[in-house]
């Protein structure tokens, strides 16, 4: 899956994102969501314990970026790791879906923590965890503390009201 | 006496379990005669490596118990820092042996088919958090309690918060690489990759670091650090695993031998959920037959192992699949595809220095989506041929990549500084820093399909012309 039409792809989820997205985590984030309302890219997404990922999606941003149709920077966090951040210039495209921009922008403005809180509960949900907040704190326990979990419904919950062609889970 | 139950391991020699005095080892001891684990003897560590090394056969049944042995070492490291016995102390010996439940027919090799289909039952993690919470390996381990099973997958899967005992199963210094490293090094016979492993285990300290998601901060966390004497060893270390990733891991040929199961497997899988199982050459009632037709059931996932495929080459050798009976002759008779190695042409044309340069990476995308688009163009023409070329892209970091979470000291070697602080061993070791990511980038193609290489080295010529300025 790692051909030149899925680098592009790769690339529009930073452009709907607003063109930059901050975090590798955040953008593997906003691929699945994209993907869960039905406005995605077509990368298939597997539980690891950080959450939904798509080792297809870090392909082909791989490849976007040997491509140069994003500019990936490092720069240093304040608890000393470093983190990426992904720019592009790609020209907007007229048919994307209204839903799929209001979505990335929606998560590209959110805490890279609480949207991956956000984002395992809606994959636990699909899974048919009968409580996958709960279940998504007991898995994420440093995660889910200090009022973290409460603001990642929140989120949650302004990402469902986005209309799109299917509707997130109710949970 | 107390009775010890014993295995003799080419890598630690002695192996005990003991099973009258410890009621996790004696648990752990029939955990090893159930039947997943059993299964594990038939899957061998290093899939098709014995290809280029003979010797390579080792089975991923013992490297699970070396895993279990080198955790118990481990332990003993931890507890000098946290005398207090805690449960997790079990729950992570416990994790280290059944890590590996879930790998399939040539491991990682079998997980790409897995996720060409989206078959859950080929995702090791999948099936491994599966036979632990349940079934007959589930059954064993509640005798330490009811919740103990769920506990061990858990700790397998990485929930719950980083601790000093997941870092047992997952860290840089986690027992499952410290075992296979030196035990992949013993059996594939090289003499490069040693390292001073007594010396690292002694120098092992337990140390707070913190880490994060992104820009956002986490608390700080337990982990294995090393003192400040193991800066050599540690340095060792990272360039041991480093090496065995060209030559052993990543070698050419075993990664083609991987790259026709997967077109064979693939084919094989597409035939069957067609409906067209005689075309396969397999019977109606092969492990992988009804693994493909019934793809979540957990028990065609256990029925398939790497002697079910070995075994069923023959067969799928005969069949009138030209696809099949290609591949299948070639994986079992060892007649592999020829090998383009694209960087080393890059190399060779332009400077050793480039291959691995963003400018490298960028010529080796173009060259990559034209080599895609003679490939579809060829399948178009002939659908049921098998693929004329095959590709193979990797990459491999100094450091083991643990999360696709920010790079930071959770996923780095911390080593302690004369001021007792600490640092990462890049910032401490020229060698390591000096470290680039090994990439590499090939093409294989049928000896004698010499349309498929010319069409290679004119793509390659082509793509290497159009060098970024």
């Amino acid at each position: 899956m790692a051909g030149i039409d899925y680098a592009h792809r790769a690339a529009a989820i930073v452009r709907d994102a607003g063109g930059h997205i901050v975090g590798r985590t955040k953008f593997q984030k906003i691929g699945f969501f994209l993907e869960a309302a039905g406005v995605g890219s077509g990368f298939p997404f597997r539980y690891k314990h950080y959450g939904p990922y798509s080792e297809q999606l870090a392909a082909a941003t791989q490849h976007a970026a040997a491509l140069r149709l994003i500019v990936e920077n490092e720069s240093v966090a304040n608890w000393g790791g470093q983190y990426s951040t992904f720019y592009t210039q790609m020209p907007a495209d007229p048919s994307t879906h209204p839903a799929r921009a209001r979505l990335a922008q929606e998560m590209a403005n959110a805490d890279a923590v609480e949207l991956e809180l956000a984002a395992t509960a809606a994959f636990l949900a699909y899974e048919k965890f009968p409580d996958p907040w709960a279940e998504t704190a007991r898995r994420k326990p440093e995660k889910a503390e200090g009022g973290r979990l409460e603001r990642a419904k929140r989120l949650y919950l302004r990402l469902r009201q986005i209309p799109a062609p299917h509707p997130l889970p109710s949970i | 006496m107390p009775k010890q139950q014993r295995i003799r391991d080419p890598l630690h020699d002695l192996i005990q379990f003991d099973v009258e005095r410890s009621q996790l080892e004696g648990v752990l001891w029939r955990v090893l005669q159930t039947r997943p684990f059993q299964r594990l003897r038939r899957i061998k560590q290093l899939g098709f490596s014995d290809f280029v090394y003979p010797g390579a056969t080792h089975s991923r049944l013992l490297h699970s118990v070396g895993v279990f042995h080198t955790a118990r070492r481990l332990m003993r490291v931890i507890e000098k820092y946290v005398p207090a016995k805690d449960a997790r102390v079990d729950q992570a010996l416990a994790a280290a042996l059944v890590h590996d439940l879930g790998h399939g027919p040539f491991s990682h090799a079998f997980e790409k088919i897995g996720e060409r289909f989206d078959l859950k039952m080929a995702n090791h993690e999948a099936v491994s958090d599966m036979l632990i919470r349940s079934g007959e390996v589930s059954e064993v381990l509640r005798d330490m309690g009811s919740g103990f099973a769920n506990d061990v997958a858990d700790m397998v899967s990485g929930s719950g918060t980083p601790t000093i005992y997941s870092a047992v199963v997952s860290s840089q210094f986690d027992a499952d690489r410290l075992d296979y490293m030196r035990r992949d090094r013993l059996m594939v016979g090289s003499q490069h990759a040693g390292i001073d492993f007594e010396w690292l285990v002694e120098n092992l300290e337990v140390g707070e670091v913190q880490h994060g998601v992104d820009e956002t901060s986490l608390k700080p966390v337990q982990t294995f650090v090393l003192g400040r004497k193991a800066i050599f060893a540690a340095e060792a270390y990272v360039l041991g695993l480093f090496q065995l990733y060209p030559t052993v891991y990543f070698h050419k040929a075993t990664r083609g031998a991987e790259k026709i199961y997967t077109e064979l497997l693939t084919r094989t899988i597409t035939l069957i959920k067609d409906g067209s199982i005689e075309k396969t050459g397999l019977p109606k009632t092969h492990p992988l037959v009804r693994f493909a037709q019934t793809p979540d059931n957990i028990d065609c996932a256990l029925s398939l192992d790497d002697t079910v495929i070995w075994g069923g080459l023959s067969l799928m050798a005969d069949s009138n699949d030209k696809w099949i009976g290609s591949l299948a002759e070639r994986l079992r008779d060892r007649k592999l595809y020829k090998c383009v190695d694209v960087r080393a042409k890059i190399a060779h044309d332009k400077d050793d220095g480039v291959a691995s340069s963003s400018e490298a990476d960028e010529v080796c995308a173009g060259i990559r989506d034209e080599i895609v688009k003679c490939l579809d163009e060829w399948s178009a023409k002939s659908p049921d041929e098998p693929p004329r070329i095959l590709l193979d892209e990797v990459e491999r970091s100094p450091y083991k990549e643990l999360t696709e979470e920010a790079k930071g000291p959770l996923s780095q070697i911390n080593i302690r500084t004369e001021g007792d602080h600490l640092a990462d061993l890049s910032k401490r070791s020229n060698v390591v820093a000096a470290l680039k990511t090994y990439k590499a980038f090939r093409l294989y193609h049928a000896d004698g399909d010499d349309e498929a290489r010319k069409k290679i080295m004119e793509i390659l010529d082509a793509g290497i012309s159009k060098w970024p300025a």
